[in-house]
């Protein structure tokens, strides 16, 4: 039981911050430049252990494997950072399905051109959902917004126009980008288009972390009351905090569209949300890394062991309820180290 | 007399049954230290929540400068100039204590999300300005050797000081202090003392709820007092401490014993 305790003491989430800040800043770019070129040659990398036997590896890398650590970072902002519990998420991502499907069938629109619309569609949607449900609390905002998200599907369903439970089919993909082609056979394209949208979700939130956004999010998870009392807009930070998780549900969305070529209501069930939302708690909520681990895994794992067939989804909750048991707070929890405390020097 | 900053009228608050504050008017002048002062349950800390909106009150009225603080939303009433510390500290417990400060700082910001997100020049501007406030404010406080430690990790002492420095953040105009001396041994008592007055020095107002009738004695220009929600005092702290009326507030005997 050694090799668990270990598992279970091991920091590595505080020995990673505190190895990247004791780097220098030439070292940093070296390490990040080559973590992303690592990215982006794991489609090669489809050979021996990391291979899925019975899924094709390289459509895996982009759904669910790229889309989920997508969408597990959009729903940390809500929930990790912001501690608003969000069941309705696959709203969003609907959203952006739904409108990269309908313009995409109905006008002469590209996926990229559809690609902002998406977004803003799901943005709007996500201000006019918190406008009333963020005044709510814990539960209440957890059950208003699942049934958000069973509406926005039902509503799907019982449309005729966007052809019901039938969905709708033939979306186009998106126009290649140079050499670069987007073909189902061969989705290399489609991932280094998700990785893309994956670093930019990490630039935005670091950046807006060490900002005024991120202290009024920190402060908002922690004690809300005291937020307000201590000057923070409260409702106008949750409002950006859900509308920006919207927005990168939307984005994950409308490439999943332009991916799939067929959607249908039954493609954006309840389940969606909460696995999404497994990922999150998984890796550890508030962090990003500790998310994109987490969905990485989560996404990654039933694919690999898809060959047991029958037995996966038992071997899947099983892994996550030993992990969890032992790493209550997910595998790479929030920050949990203090700086050195640098005395200052009086002159 | 110099100007009345803040001013309770008339002020009732109940609570199903309880009257918490029944009546109370108190003016609050600039720049000088009022302690008030009252049994447990006598509705000092009532008054913080009313003062700051966290309560709207039954009847009556809050002003600030004159005009009524009626409706007025919470974050406004701070960025108007009015902040608190809290009797059971209440800290962002997983940011730094110099984080805590910036937080505060953040209410007077003209830059929002977007000029955060794409570094616009106001916005780093703030940032390094709220930064820089921060650092000083923990400095007069005597807390910045702490700065970069994780508020839930302070020793208490140094957590009460940085809810101070909290609300210092937000440049407020009137300070109130909910028992910043509660369970502090007297050496620590003495320190705080001086760290409040070099707070009304500095310009500030500042409202104190405190029970030490020596740190109040010595440092308060003007004493109020609180018995049941009723304001049964209201005067210099030499004139109050011999009141009658206070002394059996303070011991429980029925006023109409005497
Ligand atoms: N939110 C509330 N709900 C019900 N009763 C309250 C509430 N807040 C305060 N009270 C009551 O008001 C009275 C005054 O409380 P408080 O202002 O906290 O007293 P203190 O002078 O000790 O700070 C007490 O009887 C308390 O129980
Ligand atoms: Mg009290």
């Amino acid at each position: 039981m050694k090799f668990l305790s270990v598992f279970k003491d091991l920091n590595l989430r505080d020995k990673g911050a505190e190895f990247w800040e004791n780097s220098s800043p030439t070292k940093r770019k070296v390490i990040a430049t080559s973590l992303v070129g690592l990215a982006a040659l794991l489609p090669f990398m489809g050979v021996g252990i990391l291979d899925t036997p019975v899924s094709d590896y390289g459509a895996v890398l982009v759904y669910p494997v790229g889309m989920f650590i997508l969408m597990a970072l959009g729903l940390n902002i809500v929930v990790g950072k912001s501690g608003l519990l969000d069941l309705g998420y696959v709203a969003f991502f609907a959203i952006g399905a739904y409108t990269m499907a309908i313009l995409g069938t109905h006008t002469s629109l590209n996926t990229w051109e559809i690609m902002p619309i998406g977004i803003a569609l799901a943005m709007l949607a996500g201000f006019i959902l918190g406008l009333p449900a963020l005044r709510l609390r814990g539960d209440y905002l957890a059950i208003v917004t699942l049934g958000f998200g069973e509406i926005v599907r039902i509503s799907a369903l019982n449309t005729k126009a966007i052809g019901g439970p039938n969905g709708i089919a033939n979306i186009p993909v998106p126009p290649s980008i140079g050499p670069i082609k987007f073909n189902l056979n061969d989705q290399k394209a489609y991932f280094w288009v998700v990785l893309i949208m994956i670093l930019l979700t990490i630039w935005m939130i670091r950046r807006l972390s060490v900002r005024r956004a991120g202290r009024a999010w920190e402060a908002i998870r922690q004690d809300e009351d005291v937020a307000e009392l201590m000057g923070v807009n409260t409702l106008r930070y949750k409002l950006w905090s859900f509308s920006l998780g919207a927005a990168i549900g939307g984005a994950a969305g409308v490439l999943y569209g332009s991916k799939t070529l067929f959607i249908a209501p039954e493609m954006f069930t309840l389940n969606v949300s909460i696995l999404i939302l497994a990922c999150v708690v998984f890796g550890g909520m508030g962090n990003i890394w500790g998310v994109m681990v987490g969905a990485a895994i989560l996404a990654y794992l039933p694919e690999r062991i898809r060959f047991i067939s029958d037995a996966r989804l038992f071997v899947f909750g099983l892994a996550l309820v030993i992990t969890m048991n032992f790493r209550p707070d997910g595998i790479l929890p929030r920050k949990k180290r203090e700086k050195v405390i640098v005395k200052k020097v009086s002159n | 007399m110099s100007k009345v900053l803040l001013e309770l009228k008339d002020l009732t608050i109940k609570f199903g049954g309880v009257t918490a504050l029944n009546g109370v008017n108190l003016k609050i002048h600039e720049g000088e230290i009022l302690a008030l002062i009252g049994p447990n349950g006598a509705g000092k800390t009532t008054v913080f929540n009313v003062v700051t909106g966290v309560y709207q009150p039954t009847s009556g009225e809050v002003l600030l400068h004159g005009k009524s603080l009626k409706g007025v939303k919470r974050f406004n009433i701070t960025k108007m100039g009015i902040a608190r510390t809290f009797q059971n500290i209440r800290l962002f417990g997983d940011m730094t204590a110099l984080e805590n400060v910036i937080t505060g700082t953040d209410v007077h910001k003209k830059s929002g999300l977007l000029g955060g997100l794409f570094g616009l020049p106001r916005a780093r501007r703030e940032e390094q300005a709220g930064r820089d406030k921060a650092h000083q404010i923990l400095e007069f406080i005597g807390i910045d050797e702490y700065s970069d430690r994780l508020a839930r990790n302070l020793p208490y002492g140094v957590q009460r000081r940085l809810e101070i420095a909290r609300a210092l953040g937000t440049e407020p105009k009137l300070i109130m202090l909910d028992e910043p001396a509660a369970g502090f041994n007297p050496a620590e008592k003495v320190e705080l003392a001086k760290t409040i007055k070099k707070i009304r020095d500095a310009g500030y107002t500042v409202l104190l709820i405190e029970h030490d009738m020596s740190l109040i004695m010595g440092i308060s220009d003007r004493v109020a007092v609180l018995d049941f929600g009723q304001k049964i005092a209201d005067d210099l702290p030499t004139v109050v401490q011999n009141d009658q009326r206070v002394i059996e507030a303070y011991l429980g005997v029925p006023s109409d014993a005497s």
